[in-house]
């Protein structure tokens, strides 16, 4: 017996009419070669890296304390290839610093797979990916701590944050040159804003990994990403219009 | 650019395996069935064995801290005794929780002795409420030191940008004021516009753009499209 869940059908059929634009979008992109719009955080990544070189610090990386569940910490995942990569290629030290144990467990697996990539699989340690707690408050006096001993000249902040946000990034803040943040917590957001040099605010994250790798299908799904956006937005717009003027026809369907 | 690679055996059968569940989850919140299988209850049950399984790799994590901390007083690193005292607290926090806590293995007292049991219980519980709360409290209430100082940098005046999020921090902090209706009830009313209006309609652009981003970010995460 297959029954459509009613409440839900109206949702379903925009869901399906979203994916089918972020589709028809993003090969109408791949078929241009269309580029993203620069993300200049995302460029200063590597100078800042290649600073911590030059004066012989290490980096510092965050998944925040969200589950593999978060999409925040999936996008943080990706960041971390990318940084891991950078850092190794360039002898720099990294410490990545796990809430969730089943995010330490692709964390490490991340890590040691870029130490193998670069030759370099001598060189990890079991200190470079640490679990330091699953409880929040824990985990903030963990890193508070692990920052003014390990004292890295670059923080990172990616994924899911709660109280512990401005915590660590005020700590990281006294002794780092340069923190960069990325979530898509909104209560998160204006802490990471004010001391951070440089944060990627919610949809920006989720675009790090294609930017990065340049790669042109995966910039092409972003610009698909931004075409649904588009359509959400005029939605919303129409919605509001017809809503003013007493047409219920948008908010009936989304009941259906 | 980075060049494409084929995907190995394996990563094909995982990525079957992602899109399998990824659509089977979402299909259970749209359509109901229930013949042949209840597919609803079967997805309440696969979530329950996620939780254990979750849960189960809770061990990897107190493995991991060892490994860390054991190297750390084997090399005698600096601040190598709070390696100590981390081990020590964690192993002793763990043996007594599973001795006499309210998640004991054995509350009853059928292998454990009851003597031991009882004499465990205000060890535990002096731990428990007197030490790890108390930690717990001390470290969110820092937020507030943290917060002012943040505040401060934030509402440093450089830009026009943050001058005006210092005029409106300003307002909504006289505005949240008890004493502010006795100086002008104005402030009031300015606080809740600037809460409702701008700051309402800031956080749901955000908000709307990052679930749409999660949309289509889930959905290349199942089908793999990159």
């Amino acid at each position: 017996m297959i029954e459509l869940i009613p409440g839900r059908i109206g949702q379903g059929a925009l869901l399906i009419l979203l994916i089918f634009a972020v589709f028809v979008a993003s090969r109408t992109a791949l078929r241009r070669k269309s580029k993203m719009r620069p993300l200049p955080g995302l460029d200063k990544l590597k100078e800042w890296i290649m600073e911590a070189k030059k004066l012989d610090r290490c980096v510092f990386f965050s998944p925040g304390t969200g589950g593999v569940g978060s999409t925040d910490t999936l996008a943080a995942l990706a960041l971390l290839r990318y940084v891991a990569r950078l850092c190794i290629t360039n002898d720099v030290r990294l410490i990545v610093a796990n809430e969730d144990q089943n995010v330490l467990q692709i964390t490490e697996e991340t890590v040691k797979d870029e130490y193998a990539k670069a030759g370099k699989s001598e060189k990890y340690t079991v200190d470079s990916v640490r679990f330091i707690s699953s409880s929040i408050y824990a985990y903030a006096a963990g890193v508070m701590g692990l920052l003014e001993r390990e004292r890295p000249a670059v923080n990172i902040f990616v994924g899911t944050f709660s109280a512990e946000s401005l915590e660590i990034a005020e700590a990281g803040r006294s002794e780092a040159l340069y923190q960069f943040a990325g979530t898509s917590s909104i209560d998160q957001l204006p802490f990471f804003l004010a001391t951070c040099d440089l944060t990627l605010l919610a949809g920006e994250l989720y675009s790090a990994q294609s930017y990065l790798t340049g790669n042109l299908k995966e910039i092409a799904w972003t610009i698909g990403q931004d075409a649904g956006k588009t359509i959400a937005i005029l939605l919303i717009l129409i919605g509001t219009i017809l809503v003013t003027f007493g047409n219920q026809i948008i908010v009936d369907f989304l009941k259906l | 650019m980075t060049a494409q690679r084929r995907m190995t055996r394996w990563e094909i059968i995982i990525q079957i395996a992602i899109f399998c569940t990824g659509f089977f989850y979402a299909l259970t919140y749209y359509v109901k069935v229930s013949e042949p299988i209840d597919l609803q209850t079967l997805s309440d049950n696969s979530l329950a064995y996620l939780t254990a399984m979750i849960l189960t790799a809770f061990g990897i994590g107190m493995i991991n801290l060892t490994r860390v901390h054991w190297r750390t007083i084997k090399l005698r690193r600096p601040d190598w005794k709070f390696s100590v005292v981390l081990i020590g607290s964690m192993y002793g926090m763990a043996l007594f929780s599973t001795i006499s806590s309210p998640f004991a293995i054995d509350p009853l007292g059928t292998v454990v002795p009851l003597q031991l049991i009882d004499a465990i219980l205000p060890i535990w519980q002096f731990l428990y409420y007197n030490v790890l709360i108390s930690i717990n409290t001390t470290i969110f209430s820092l937020l507030a030191f943290f917060i002012a100082s943040a505040a401060y940098r934030a509402f440093k005046v450089r830009t026009l940008e943050s001058t005006i999020l210092l005029a409106a921090g300003l307002l909504v902090i006289i505005g949240e004021a008890p004493i502010s209706n006795l100086i002008w009830s104005g402030f009031s009313t300015i606080q809740n516009w600037i809460m409702l209006v701008p700051n309402t309609a800031g956080q749901r652009g955000i908000l709307i753009g990052a679930a749409l981003s999660i949309v289509a970010f889930s959905v290349r995460r199942m089908i793999k499209y990159s």
